[in-house]
């Protein structure tokens, strides 16, 4: 295909090649490569620009530390930016774009920041821009942050879809490469439940790059048939394309699946990604180990990468990174690199061995350079030479790629992300996990271990371990032996001496050896300080190729070990995840639960314009034709219910059912007023207090027996209601026989309200419904015509002649439809929560904009319910306290404009005439506030000092919100029928 | 004035545009079922819950402590009711106030698997097992029937709702939706 793509060999499918393009330049590739393989393939080695300096940045890992190969893959309302083109797999029609340049890759303007580099230092912005302060947000901000910077987010809506599942095992494996696949298969063949889960696309981690044989098979052969025997085990669940980023409380795991980000179309049937919370019994991390780059002068430019990464894109992808590789290493590492190269023909420039001495060998008539080093590199956007450097000798050998290796980091994250410390292995050279106990093991390269071999037997070691703690003994995996391996030890070597260009650390922050000196002069000596101060270990790979490096880098500046200097904290994720899948599919009109009342249907087709009233959806008003506003039609509904009669779905009511014998003496010490003798047949108002005797809730309670009642509750407070009960039932009085239940949903209850209630009512109700035999509190079971048993109570929120019905749920729409039906020729109208809330105001009865967490029965004037004659309820004893009892506190009022052009408004607050609004002076605030139809003018409830004191008196209503101050007159809350006489007609 | 008043049910009108046949995943939405509130005293706990498994033509659902649903397709509210009274337990009906879903298939766990965050292998959610949780958010009652069988029992106002949740997320294994009953 292209003079980088071998002709045979790798794991790619030849027979399926794929056309992607890179910032617009049409490549092909096949199915099985990353997108970095394909670009490599394609002789693209320059893939994006430096986070601060925009220098010209390739390809430096195989996987997902990869600090430089970020772009942008899609477009439009798909655009993700900042992708690793190291782990994002080609699709056909794949649409690639760099990031961080302008106005090209190869020619960007913004390399001049790399000349003005000996001013740029760490903390070069922190010491500048700090005058003046205005310019902070509106140009130094918006300046530096398009100077600088990663891809660009999409504005346009995601069309794709995410969702969230649970899965459950014995065994969580993490990275399905030698030492997880023992362990799957260890625990697999027990027919334990496992899951094994990778990052990648393809199972199998290390051993798709491995030219060795395992048993009588090539390395990635091994894995196939291992994760094919996976496959057909019942009891394990193989889970590629899956990161798992994160370990949390009670063992569970958190994992993205990438499960259509690979195709060319997303299915809609399907999420692009899904968030797995896996609870696992067990764990073993198998999550193998990070190759350290070298730090070495030049070490950043186009073409220097991982070892390790050759290696897999010549023996996994069939891509040649360069036609004459240097290769400069520390370790066993760089001479694996230098043979898999040569059994492929690929020359080999030199090995550059920073060990004055070691036991691998190169490949035959390879130079090796012992005791030398890199000090440069030579290329603009591709390396041409390097300056080694051996007793002060400078040599220049030219290349075109240059593999480096400084030692391996075993991958420990997700065990250190719930508090527990790296711990530093003097032996190892590397920071290992701390022993989390034995609900998590480390396994194979995570563990420190090296080689191949004895990385599958830890594996399966600590699959047996996990599995023996669990109680369950399994055979003996055999493990075939491994031919072709070579010593994979090396010695440390966090900085190269003698840099003749940059030598970075952290690629991805542009952050260098003199950074973090510069660090150190200035104070911020610890590593947690040393990292805000450079931003090395920051932004999407968080550190994972350059950490270790700088906590040696630095430890060695103090003269201690790493493992006094010890590292930056571990915190989840692992890799970044997309907030699409942290949200999956909870978003939009998604977002939240939708409850239904039982008339909703019956509400819709009467013309109800909804309103969220917490998960409910309820009729707001009923819009009829020719009305423009709301208020003219909730004007129109308040107006007939007064005159007429009209129709309230009231089906949202918390309602619960109370049994037992001492349901009576029960509900006597839930709520502040008596019910201990509430007559059969009869309904009180009831109000619960808080135990700081502070207003919880209010309702009616009616009592159908002698041992059953029925509560109902604010529509918002039934779930609180029925806790609270709940609570005190089981803590408080468990001596009391009472049981009860939530009986919310099986009742539609509907509110006949004014004048003309009893006669719609009577024309559906067998029994007799007089006044005289069913006055004002009334409650009984009815017969409706019709055969429905339904329950009736009267009592009434608006101040009218009222009924509520309640029927079992399923007949609501029709009983509904029957009342409108009975009441046509007395003009019923259906009303909606806003003419209910406009018929309370104008009768002065409170909600909890009044019952709002801070006021007593007292201060809403409903301190006669507070029962001075009972031994004891729940907030007896803390509402006579001091504070709750002053005189200075706030009481319920009414409100009238003085101007009656005024609109009074919910939340402003009352001063006294001549008072400057300040916090001392503030009087109170108005709680609920509406245009009476009745009074035809604005009226508000309000909450005002000594308030029942005032009435008569003016004060001034100050809004500071809305920028409005004008007078009001104190008056008293019940604006329509004082005596309540329309209650008792 | 004479009425002939209709039940209608929870979901009625939002199942149209779904295929009548049930593909092999599948969810029927039951109707007409009995469902009864038990509420017991804690020392009647274990006779109440000997005599709830006695009731002919039913299912007892575990709600919590002391607390269960009874459920049957065949029998009337008032008749379980009426059985309850020797158990010596509060009971009510519930029939309109709940909707029954039932859902099986061979990718049942995977589907619900999306739902709710406890265990559904056999092993530790056994057939007859019963436990009210939280499905897409709900609170409701699952119950295992067999194998690859599940059926909740959701309050009326969340139906809709834990419908529309459940066929989006069994879309991926062609879940099928209808009434039965």
């Amino acid at each position: 295909m292209t003079s980088f793509r071998l002709s045979s060999g790798g794991l790619v499918s030849r027979a399926k090649p794929l056309a992607f393009t890179f910032d617009g330049r049409t490549m092909r590739g096949f199915e099985g490569d990353t997108l970095a393989a394909a670009m490599l393939a394609n002789d693209q080695m320059l893939v994006g620009r430096s986070f601060k300096y925009h220098r010209p940045r390739g390809i430096v890992t195989a996987g997902s530390s990869e600090p430089n190969a970020l772009v942008t893959i899609g477009s439009g309302g798909r655009a993700e930016p900042n992708t690793r083109a190291t782990v994002a797999e080609i699709y056909q029609g794949m649409v690639a774009t760099s990031q961080n340049r302008w106005p090209s890759l190869k020619f960007d303007i913004g390399a001049l920041n790399s000349l003005l580099s000996p001013f740029l230092g760490a903390g070069f912005y922190y010491k500048t821009f700090m005058w003046p302060s205005a310019f902070w947000e509106k140009l130094y901000e918006p300046l530096i942050r398009r100077a600088a910077g990663l891809g660009r987010a999409s504005f346009e809506a995601d069309p794709d879809r995410y969702e969230k599942a649970w899965a459950h095992c014995d065994l969580l494996i993490v990275g399905a490469g030698p030492a997880g696949l023992m362990a799957a298969l260890t625990a697999g063949r027990a027919g334990l439940r496992v899951i094994l889960a990778d990052e990648d696309f393809r199972l199998g981690g290390s051993l798709l790059s491995e030219a060795v044989a395992i048993g009588d098979q090539p390395a990635s052969e091994f894995a196939s048939s291992v994760i094919a025997e996976l496959a057909s085990l019942p009891s394990v669940t193989l889970m590629p394309r899956t990161t798992v980023f994160g370990w949390y409380d009670d063992m569970v795991f958190g994992a993205v699946e990438g499960v259509q980000k690979h195709v060319s179309v997303p299915s809609s049937d399907r999420p692009v990604e899904r968030l797995w919370r896996i609870v696992a019994k067990r764990a073993i991390l198998a999550t193998g180990a990070e190759e350290r780059p070298l730090v070495f002068g030049g070490n950043d430019r186009p073409g220097v990468m991982m070892a390790g990464a050759v290696r897999t894109y010549l023996n996994r992808h069939a891509v040649a990174v360069g036609k004459r590789v240097a290769i400069f290493t520390n370790g066993g590492s760089g001479y694996r690199a230098a043979r898999d190269l040569a059994a492929q023909g690929i020359e080999i420039a030199a090995i550059i061995d920073g060990r004055a001495a070691s036991t691998n060998e190169a490949p035959a008539g390879v130079r090796v350079m012992r005791g030398g080093s890199v000090v440069a590199t030579r290329g603009r956007h591709r390396i041409e030479a390097l300056i080694a450097e051996r007793s002060g000798y400078d040599e220049t050998i030219a290349c075109d790629a240059l593999a480096m290796s400084g030692g391996w980091s075993p991958v420990i994250q997700l065990a250190c992300q719930r508090g527990g410390k790296p711990v530093w292995s003097e032996d190892r050279q590397a920071f290992l996990a701390p022993d989390v106990g034995p609900q998590l093991r480390m396994a194979g390269a995570a563990a420190g271990e090296e080689s191949i071999a004895v990385c599958m037997r830890h594996g399966r070691d600590q699959a047996r371990a996990a599995l023996a703690d669990l109680g369950v003994s399994v055979p003996l995996v055999v493990i075939p032996g491994v031919e072709g391996e070579t010593d994979g030890s090396f010695s440390p070597l966090w900085y190269v001496p003698g840099a003749r260009d940059k030598a970075f650390v952290d690629f991805q922050n542009d952050v260098h050896v003199k950074d973090f000196g510069l660090a150190q002069r200035e104070g911020f000596g610890h590593i947690e300080h040393t990292k805000r101060y450079t931003t090395a270990g920051m932004a999407t790979d968080q550190g994972k190729l350059g950490n270790v490096n700088a906590i040696g880098i630095v430890a060695g500046m103090g003269g201690v070990s790493p493992a006094d200097l010890g590292t930056t904290t571990f915190r989840p994720f692992y890799t970044p995840v997309s907030f699409g899948a942290l949200a999956g599919a909870e978003v939009a009109e998604r977002a939240k639960p939708v409850r239904r009342s039982p008339l909703h249907e019956w509400a819709k087709k009467n013309g109800a314009v909804f309103v969220e009233s917490g998960l409910w959806h309820r009729s707001a008003w009923f819009s009829l034709p020719g009305e423009k506003t709301w208020r003219e039609s909730v004007d129109r509904e308040v107006l007939n219910v007064r005159a007429n009669v009209g129709l309230c779905d009231v089906s949202t009511l918390g309602k619960i059912e109370v049994f037992g014998k001492d349901a009576a003496e029960f509900l006597n010490r839930i709520y502040s007023n008596a019910m201990l003798r509430l007559p059969v047949g009869k309904a009180r108002y009831g109000l619960m207090l808080r135990e700081d005797g502070v207003v919880f809730d209010d309702g009616t309670v009616s009592r159908l027996g002698e041992d059953h009642f029925v509560v109902t509750t604010t529509t918002a407070y039934a779930g609180e209601a029925m806790s609270h009960m709940e609570f005190a039932a089981q803590t408080f009085w468990p001596e009391l026989d009472v049981r009860f239940v939530s009986v919310s949903d099986q009742w539609a209850q509907m509110s006949l309200a004014g004048p003309r209630a009893r006669d719609v009512m009577s024309q559906l109700v067998e029994d007799d419904i007089s006044n005289e035999a069913f006055p004002f509190l009334g409650v009984r079971e009815v017969a409706l015509k019709g055969g429905v048993r339904a329950r009736l109570f009267r009592i009434s929120f608006s101040g009218e002649l009222a009924y509520e019905l309640a029927v079992p749920a399923g007949y609501g729409e029709a009983v509904a439809d029957a009342l409108m039906e009975a009441g046509s020729k007395h003009g019923i109208c259906p009303y909606g929560v806003e003419a209910l809330n406009v018929l309370r105001i104008e009768k002065g009865h409170v909600t909890h904009s009044e019952l709002d967490g801070r006021t007593t029965a007292d201060d809403v004037g409903l301190g006669r319910m507070v029962s001075g004659q009972k031994p004891d309820f729940i907030g007896k004893r803390l509402s006579t306290r001091f504070g709750l009892t002053a005189a200075d506190r706030t009481q319920l009022v009414g409100l009238k404009p003085v101007d009656r052009a005024k609109e009074l408004k919910a939340g402003a607050h009352l001063l006294k005439e001549g008072a400057k609004p300040s916090t001392v002076n503030d009087q109170g605030h108005i709680t609920s506030a509406c245009h009476s139809p009745v009074l035809g003018h604005s009226i508000a409830l309000a909450m005002l000092k000594s308030g029942r004191e005032r009435f008569g008196e003016k004060v001034v209503v100050w809004d500071g919100l809305r920028g409005e101050e004008f007078q009001a007159e104190v008056c008293s809350p019940v604006f329509v029928d004082p005596q309540n006489r329309k209650l008792h007609l | 004035m004479s009425l002939s008043l209709q039940n209608r049910h929870a979901l009625e009108g939002h199942i149209s545009g779904f295929s009548s046949f049930s593909n092999a995943n599948h969810l029927s939405i039951v109707r007409g079922v009995a469902v009864i509130s038990i509420l017991v005293q804690p020392q009647r706990a274990e006779d109440a819950r000997r005599a709830l498994a006695t009731i002919a033509e039913s299912s007892a659902r575990s709600c919590g402590p002391f607390e269960w649903l009874i459920v049957s397709e065949t029998r009337s509210a008032d008749s379980l009711l009426q059985e309850a009274i020797s158990l010596d337990a509060a009971s009510v009906d519930q029939s309109d106030g709940r909707v029954v879903m039932r859902i099986a298939g061979p990718d049942v766990r995977r589907i619900l698997g999306k739902c709710v965050a406890v265990d559904l292998h056999p092993d530790s959610f056994a057939e007859g097992y019963s436990a009210n949780l939280l499905i897409a958010r709900i609170g409701a009652n699952l119950a295992r029937l067999a194998g690859d069988c599940f059926e909740i029992v959701v309050d009326r106002s969340n139906a809709v709702w834990l419908f529309e949740e459940l066929v989006a997320r069994g879309r991926e294994f062609d879940l099928s939706a209808g009434f039965v009953g």
